[in-house]
């Protein structure tokens, strides 16, 4: 369409680039819609639907048409516009390319806000459900920016902010589902997005709003130039850069919450449409200015999701599309699109600073072992606990005679499957922390976390594609297949990564978006192969310590015991690789197979965890982290502390499922995130006073 | 402030140890008592043979058609999943407000089973499998089908007798089939009577999503539509069910391959109906042939689909009813 090689020509030849991208984009699009209506459950074909235009069609076609083709492929063009143009306009005023409605959390926190609100019986209006929509996700867009800044700078901890409080959210929306089930019936499958209408309702309400949000920023273009450009050169000319910037955030989080009601939280749209016209703006001149920027991401955010949901129902059928929400598809496009994205685009930004660089260098000795013994006791405590409440609630002699083998029926019934769980919490806590740790310093990268950089995803992806594919597999082919899925995916993270030097920013968005698409194919499998298992895809999309034996325990116990040596004899090495590429190698340290040494040990500890309670996020993260800002950044103390306070974490975290709703229970992973994501976002905030 | 906090968790955690002590059950060494009865030695689903040292009188079940089959055989259950859903969605056989909640269908509670000292817990396949192996440690299990596409009325009789042997209620079985059969042969002879044999039907419930409607159709492998064959009314659908419960999925448009059936659906109160609410105003449902010849029908509440034969009784009397109607 565009070659690079030509020389730079004349204005006209300019504006002639971006007039033939506006056409082949609109011609896509037109392809795109003609094909997206021949397609659905009905019998109406192509030739049909041609004769309805020249109005010889029956009445059934009409009513298909119009009820059901129509709506879809406008709600499909409507939801895609909005969030390119959303996600455009945030990347603009936080000056950051990853800003979009779902690193921002707009889309969980609208998702949030209109499930609450289903969730305590209030049924509302398509208009007044946008409302709500738009509360939660603008509350939700402007915690993430306060916390990240808009200075520019910001990449990282935007990524981290947003992720986090995405995380979060998404937990409360999951347990708000799981408590009110009644209430809240149907959202569930909604959470991924999907394109199904119900007539013209919902376009002719909410088309409107989209087109005059869309309307209203495109009028502020000129303005969103110079604030794109720098605070102080718009200020200059005279720019009211804060008032520019509330109205245009307002504006966009409008966009995205109108997409969130019609559609559901459709994922990664608003991402990659404005980062696609973008990545086109230095070979198409002209594109950068946001009177062509807006538009064109706007009808790169239709063409996108057009294009997954004609994609989808043309390999899977019309009638098997029904059990997959298009946002399993467009976010599996998108991840694909951003990892290529980031492997091509040029990353300019220095490197990346740890979060916790403020962080205390190191602490006494004294002080290190007091804090060490304090959080041992805290882990004994809470497995304690942990052992003692839940459904039915013990005392310590009913453990004392348990132990001794005396205890009576129903203490030991209580007992014998209560005690696994509270082992694999701590296992598996324990595990994922020193796994994130041990990432993270080789990495050299305080986001490269199991989690977080798609590994535990890629972990949940071997599993659950090994239960889908062959039945009644032993558990000891389940670790394998999510050691194998680990190991792959870190291989591929680190691989694409690794073009120019394992850059902060690459390795991070590389790995959200590997996450990103394991998570949507594990989505994608149990629907396909078992869309009436709920308990199956809470377990391998949350994490949970749900019916886990002494078995399951077996491949962690046998992780650490296998780790933990290496890790007291590389401790110091860790050290090294943390601190840069050279002071190694001068010291004698053969770097790469220390790499991969440890490397290989943190897919084990990941690969191990995950087979055991699932998918669980966020705990490889936090642990490590708050670890370092407890006693320093020193291996030694850092991956002990680390290590209890993960078990710590997912221990609690699977006590409190365990009672809060019981006899009903609650994925651990859920608690991990409600638990976690607040303080690390205290850390951050923290950081952040610090660093100013 | 560290130490501060150090101070208060470790006096926290010192209260703790001092208020948990105790017991809340005498230690024991002895067996539970003996029944008269003799061993049973019952094979389930899974091809497993499971021994009971007497039959089972104290029972726990998973899924619903397992509480309705032992309610039906007169074995009050002790514990029961989702108690207030049970309630809501089967009306054939009542609880009588002794059985304990313990908790969700695909997720019970172990500590809840593992503190009623139960004799045997049903459960369908689809528990978790480390759960099973958990709850088999202590208590004898028996796995039953949640559901069997291929024979749905021999599937049903299959767990129905299953569990009788296992609780020694097999004249209550027997008895529960013959009545069964019975109200088989009179509901095919009503059908007839009406004119109504060799009609084509199509059952289903639906869910809204977000304002849009799923339908989910009992194709031909669903115990339901199995009922209404033996009733000589033949299933409509033309899409596979799942291998199960024979589910399948549908949109409103999907609708349009339906000819002018007779549209039988369920809805619950609690849930409101989606066809009368959602689709009133669809040009689609409007236009359907069946919508236009008034032959849609919504089913009285509280029938289950997936239960036993008191349920399915029940959907015969339907049948007949909506047909007279």
């Amino acid at each position: 369409m565009v070659t690079l090689s030509e020389p730079p020509v004349a204005a006209v030849r300019r504006r002639g680039r971006l007039a033939l991208l506006g056409i082949a984009l609109a011609a896509l699009v037109l392809l795109g819609s003609a094909v997206h209506l021949t397609q659905g459950t009905a019998s109406v074909a192509a030739f049909d639907v041609l004769r309805l235009v020249f109005g010889g069609a029956t009445g059934d076609t009409t009513a298909v048409v119009l009820e059901s083709r129509l709506p879809r492929l406008l709600a499909a063009l409507l939801v895609g516009a909005a969030l390119g143009v959303a996600g455009a306009v945030l990347q603009s005023v936080s000056r950051n390319t990853l800003a979009s409605p779902d690193t921002l959390a707009v889309n969980s926190g609208a998702h949030l806000a209109v499930v609450a609100v289903a969730a305590f019986g209030v049924s509302l209006p398509l208009l007044g459900a946008t409302g709500v929509a738009f509360a939660g996700g603008l509350a939700a867009a402007v915690f993430v920016l306060a916390l990240s800044g808009t200075g520019g700078t910001g990449i990282i901890r935007l990524v981290l902010a947003g992720t986090a409080i995405s995380l979060a959210l998404i937990s409360v929306t999951q347990v708000l589902l799981l408590l009110y089930a009644q209430e809240t019936r149907g959202l569930f499958a909604w959470g991924e997005g999907s394109l199904e209408q119900n007539g013209l309702g919902g376009v002719r309400t909410l088309g409107p709003l989209i087109g005059v949000a869309v309307a209203a920023l495109l009028g502020l273009s000129r303005r969103l130039d110079l604030v794109h450009v720098g605070d102080d050169h718009a200020r200059t000319l005279g720019v009211h850069v804060g008032r520019v910037r509330v109205a245009a955030i307002a504006l966009a989080v409008l966009l995205a919450a109108a997409a969130v009601t019609l559609a559901g939280p459709i994922g990664f749209v608003g991402l990659a449409a404005p980062a696609l016209a973008r990545l086109l703006a230095p070979v198409v001149p002209g594109l950068h200015r946001h009177a062509a920027l807006l538009p064109f991401s706007a009808a790169l955010g239709a063409a996108l999701l057009l294009g997954a949901d004609v994609l989808l129902r043309a390999i899977i059928s019309p009638q098997r599309a029904l059990e997959v929400p298009t946002g399993v598809v467009t976010t599996i496009l998108g991840a694909l699109f951003l990892i290529v994205l980031a492997r091509t685009a040029r990353i300019t930004s220095a490197t990346a600073e740890p979060p916790s660089a403020g962080a205390r260098g190191g602490v006494s000795a004294l002080r290190y072992r007091v804090v060490l013994a304090g959080l041992a006791l805290a882990v004994a405590g809470a497995a304690v606990g942990a052992v003692l409440l839940g459904d039915a609630k013990l005392l310590l002699g009913d453990v004392v005679t348990w132990l001794s083998g005396q205890a009576g029926p129903i203490v030991t019934g209580v007992l014998d499957t209560r005690v696994p769980r509270v082992v694999a919490a701590l296992l598996a806590g324990a595990a994922l922390a020193l796994g994130g740790a041990l990432t993270q310093a080789v990495a050299r990268n305080p986001l490269a976390e199991p989690g977080m950089i798609g590994v535990v995803g890629g972990a949940g992806l071997g599993a659950v594609t090994v239960i889908t594919l062959v039945s009644g597999v032993g558990f000891w082919t389940l670790t394998g297949a999510a050691g194998l899925g680990a190991a792959l995916a870190m291989a591929v993270v680190f691989a694409v990564a690794a073009r120019g030097g394992f850059a902060s920013e690459r390795l991070v968005l590389i790995g959200f978006g590997v996450h990103a698409a394991t998570q949507a194919l594990v989505t994608l499998l149990i629907t396909l192969s078992d869309p009436w298992n709920e308990t199956k895809s809470l377990t391998w999309l949350g994490g949970s310590t749900y019916g886990r034996t002494l078995t399951h325990l077996v491949p962690m116990a046998l992780a650490l015991l296998l780790a933990v040596p290496v890790l007291i004899r590389m401790r110091r090495e860790l050290d090294l690789l943390a601190l840069d590429d050279e002071t190694p190698r001068v010291l004698g340290v053969p770097v790469g197979r220390t790499r991969l040494l440890l490397l290989s040990c943190a897919v084990l500890l990941t690969g191990a965890a995950v087979a055991g309670i699932g998918v669980l996020t966020f705990v490889g993260l936090v642990a490590p982290h708050a670890a370092r800002a407890i006693v320093g950044s020193r291996h030694s103390r850092l991956l002990p502390t680390a290590a209890l306070l993960g078990a710590l974490l997912v221990c609690a975290a699977d006590t409190l499922g365990r009672t809060v709703i019981a006899p009903g229970q609650l994925p651990a992973g859920l608690m991990t995130a409600i638990i976690g994501a607040p303080y690390f976002v205290w850390l951050l905030y923290r950081h952040r006073r610090g660093s100013d | 402030m560290r130490t501060t906090r150090m101070i208060l968790g470790l006096t926290a955690a010192a209260t703790f140890f001092v208020a948990a002590c105790g017991t809340t059950e005498e230690p024991t060494n002895s067996a539970a008592t003996a029944s008269a009865a003799g061993p049973v030695t019952v094979v389930d689903s899974r091809g497993k043979e499971v021994k009971l040292p007497h039959p089972a009188r104290r029972v726990a079940a998973t899924e619903w058609n397992g509480v309705e089959h032992l309610v039906s055989l007169g074995v009050m259950p002790v514990g029961v999943s989702d108690i207030k859903g049970y309630g809501q969605w089967v009306s054939a056989e009542k609880l009588d407000g002794t059985p304990k909640d313990i908790g969700t269908r695909g997720e019970p509670s172990l500590d809840t089973l593992g503190s009623l000292g139960l004799d045997l817990v049903i459960v369908t396949d689809s528990v978790t499998e480390g759960a099973l192996e958990q709850i088999e440690a202590k208590v004898p299990v028996i796995v039953i089908n949640g559901g069997s596409a291929k024979d749905p009325i021999a599937g049903m009789y299959a767990n129905l007798d299953t569990i009788a042997k296992a609780t020694g209620t097999e004249a209550e079985a027997a008895q529960l089939k013959s009545e069964f059969e019975q109200k088989l042969t009179t509901g095919k002879a009503e059908v007839a009577k009406l004119g109504a044999a060799g009609e084509k039907v199509a059952f289903s419930d639906a869910y809204v999503t977000s304002g849009s409607v799923s339908i989910r159709p009992y194709t031909k492998g669903a115990l339901v539509s199995a009922v209404f064959g033996r009733l000589g009314l033949e299933t409509a659908w033309p899409m596979d069910g799942d291998p199960a419960y024979g589910l399948a999925q549908a949109d409103v448009e999907g609708l349009t391959k339906l000819p002018d059936v007779r549209f039988w659906y369920m809805a619950n109160n609690a849930d409101g109906d989606p066809y009368q609410q959602e689709l009133a105003n669809n040009a689609i449902w409007r236009n359907l042939p069946f919508v236009k010849s008034g032959k849609v029908h919504r089913f009285p509440d509280s029938l289950w689909m997936f239960g036993g034969p008191k349920s399915m009784e029940q959907f015969v009397d339907a049948a007949v009813a909506a047909l007279k109607g």
